[in-house]
């Protein structure tokens, strides 16, 4: 058994290390070829743009991960209810299915103007469109979960005279929650992305700004050092969320089922 | 074996769809008698491209041996850096954008300037009873981000209670809001909303003294040395195209509404009517259209500085190029 320092160790190092090459080739290839600064930053560049508006670009995370964190619940708790609605109902599931489906694809450019006429500017239409792009896969995984139950089972359920209600409770939803974790994790990203793209459109008032807004105003500006923060900033952010969300998921799935499973 | 025949017979098909090659020669290079060209917009094709245009249909850049491609624009196309990196030889930009370029080492430089004034405005209502930019209070306004004449427009201006939203691209809310005004183009956004029945009221952004160049042909430094001669056509056929658009624009705006049919012709002909005092503003001949001073852009330049957008050492002198534009026999 190893040690937990070695486990932590081989699962950071390996990434740390590679970020590491990835900024030493990047700063010899600026260098090299001479990129202009609006083009491609020097590593020591994006840093030190990062450090010198360190409090706005924290502002500008705080606000977006709100938004992000906020539709990402809306999504996880719409998305859980229309999929219990769905495993209860054939004919609604197969009437509303490709509609949710419709929802995946339809690129988020053309909803984003009737979104904004309907809620207005402002932090509701950024979790409108955060809820739009993350909450398909909720809605996917635990339709899945909570109707690919094995047979025997749900006949043992039958044999047993359990409810429907019953059946729901202490079957379908308890395989549904390993399907729900890994759902929620592909949403959480998404959610990340959705928030930017709602403050493109929806949002930001003169003092009250997001990632999104960050973006468009340095790219506007050719401040390409800052705008590298920003979006490394959104990465980051992306990053942590799947983390936290893996990491619930693990305890959610100790307590719920047996089966631990390794990322 | 039929089905083999049937793989053949549609791979056949599919060879003889094949589109014809492009032509390879590389930009600026002899092509027979002309010389290929491109010309990136920095929007949708509208009025203030009309000179543009005008120089293509008329025959402005052919007479000069030139083909020249105009590439339409649209949001967020990078004019400044595809200029600067080669990757098209001229681009339509605004000063402001020009001088921010420069600043962050983009090699950007204008020929010339067809739009002596700014026609970047604030729209409100009429009812509203606001009448200037400092009078803007307890409203909600829309403006584009990224934008130097709004943080300019800021250290001028109180703004007291006023909410910023982002653009919306088109009027549909101020038509449908009291309390709402957008930025916009004098020649624009007010007259499509005169026209669904709105009341727009303009507000001039040049009135606060912020007044930079507009729809400016720009090129690379690089080209400027490399291919004066090419320039100098490519200035000459431009103006000219100007000066025609202004007296004469019902065939170029045809073309325009060709190649851009979101813009109805009604909309072009007042485009063109509301840009020429632009172009040529009082005291300027029209053989002198397009002429940029210094003093001009150290000014903007100095504006630029008050809001951070460039470095306090930045010297404008760099960035204009005005000695291909014919001012004419006068002494």
């Amino acid at each position: 058994m190893k040690k937990w320092y070695q486990q932590v160790g081989s699962v950071i190092l390996p990434p740390v290390i590679l970020f590491g090459i990835v900024l030493v080739l990047w700063h010899v290839l600026v260098e090299v070829n001479e990129v202009e600064s609006y083009l491609v930053p020097l590593p020591g560049d994006v840093w030190n743009a990062a450090q010198g508006n360190f409090s706005q670009l924290g502002q500008a995370t705080w606000n977006t991960a709100l938004a992000a964190v906020s539709g990402f619940g809306l999504s996880l708790l719409i998305g859980t209810i229309t999929a219990f609605v769905f495993s209860q109902s054939v004919l609604i599931r197969r009437s509303f299915y490709p509609y949710a489906i419709f929802l995946q694809t339809v690129p988020i450019v053309a909803i984003a103007p009737l979104v904004i006429n309907w809620f207005g500017t402002g932090l509701q239409s950024v979790i409108v469109v955060t809820v739009v792009i993350s909450l398909f896969p909720i809605i996917t995984s635990v339709t899945v979960g909570l109707t690919s139950v094995d047979k025997g089972l749900r006949e043992l359920f039958v044999l047993n005279q359990a409810s429907r209600w019953q059946t729901l409770l202490k079957l379908r939803m308890p395989h549904a929650v390993p399907y729900l974790v890994t759902g929620a994790r592909t949403s959480s990203g998404l959610a990340v992305v959705g928030a930017i793209v709602g403050e493109f459109f929806a949002g930001y008032g003169s003092d009250h700004y997001g990632l999104g807004y960050l973006i468009l105003q340095t790219s506007a500006q050719l401040r390409t050092d800052m705008l590298f923060a920003t979006i490394l900033a959104s990465a980051l952010l992306g990053v942590i969320m799947f983390v936290v969300v893996t990491w619930i998921g693990f305890k959610v799935l100790a307590r719920w089922t047996y089966a631990l499973e390794q990322s | 074996m039929r089905r083999l025949f049937c793989v053949l017979l549609l791979a056949s098909g599919l060879v003889g769809c094949k589109p014809s090659s492009p032509t390879t020669t590389e930009p600026g290079e002899e092509s027979g008698q002309q010389q290929k060209v491109t010309l990136a917009l920095n929007w949708f094709p509208e009025a203030e491209h009309g000179g543009y245009y005008a120089a293509l249909v008329n025959g402005h850049y052919r007479e000069e041996g030139l083909d020249v491609e105009i590439q339409p624009g649209g949001p967020g196309v990078p004019v400044i850096q595809n200029v600067a990196t080669g990757r098209v030889m001229f681009g339509i930009a605004n000063a402001d954008q020009v001088l921010v370029g420069r600043d962050k080492e983009a090699d950007v430089v204008a020929l010339l300037a067809p739009l002596q004034m700014s026609p970047r405005c604030i729209m409100v209502h009429e009812k509203s009873g606001i009448r200037r930019l400092q009078d803007l209070k307890n409203m909600t306004l829309a403006v584009g981000s990224g934008k130097a004449y709004l943080e300019y427009l800021k250290t001028k201006v109180s703004l007291e209670n006023v909410k910023l939203v982002p653009y919306p691209g088109s009027i549909a809310m101020f038509l449908k809001n009291e309390d709402f005004g957008q930025q916009g183009y004098v020649f624009s956004e007010p007259f499509v909303a005169s026209q669904k029945g709105g009341d727009p009221h303009v507000l001039m952004v040049s009135e606060i003294g912020f007044n930079p160049y507009t729809s400016l042909l720009i090129t690379r430094g690089q080209t400027i040395k490399q291919q004066q001669e090419l320039v100098a056509k490519m200035v000459r056929a431009s103006a000219r195209g100007w000066r025609d658009y202004l007296q004469n624009s019902t065939a170029v705006n045809e073309h325009i509404h060709k190649v851009n049919p979101e813009m109805d012709l009604a909309s072009l002909a007042y485009g063109v009517e509301a840009i020429k005092p632009l172009c040529l503003p009082a005291e300027l001949p029209a053989q002198q259209l397009g002429q940029m001073t210094l003093e001009r852009w150290k000014t903007l330049a100095d504006q630029l500085k008050e809001i951070d957008w460039i470095e306090p050492q930045f010297d404008p002198a760099t960035a204009f190029q005005a000695r291909f534009i014919d001012t004419g026999q006068q002494p």
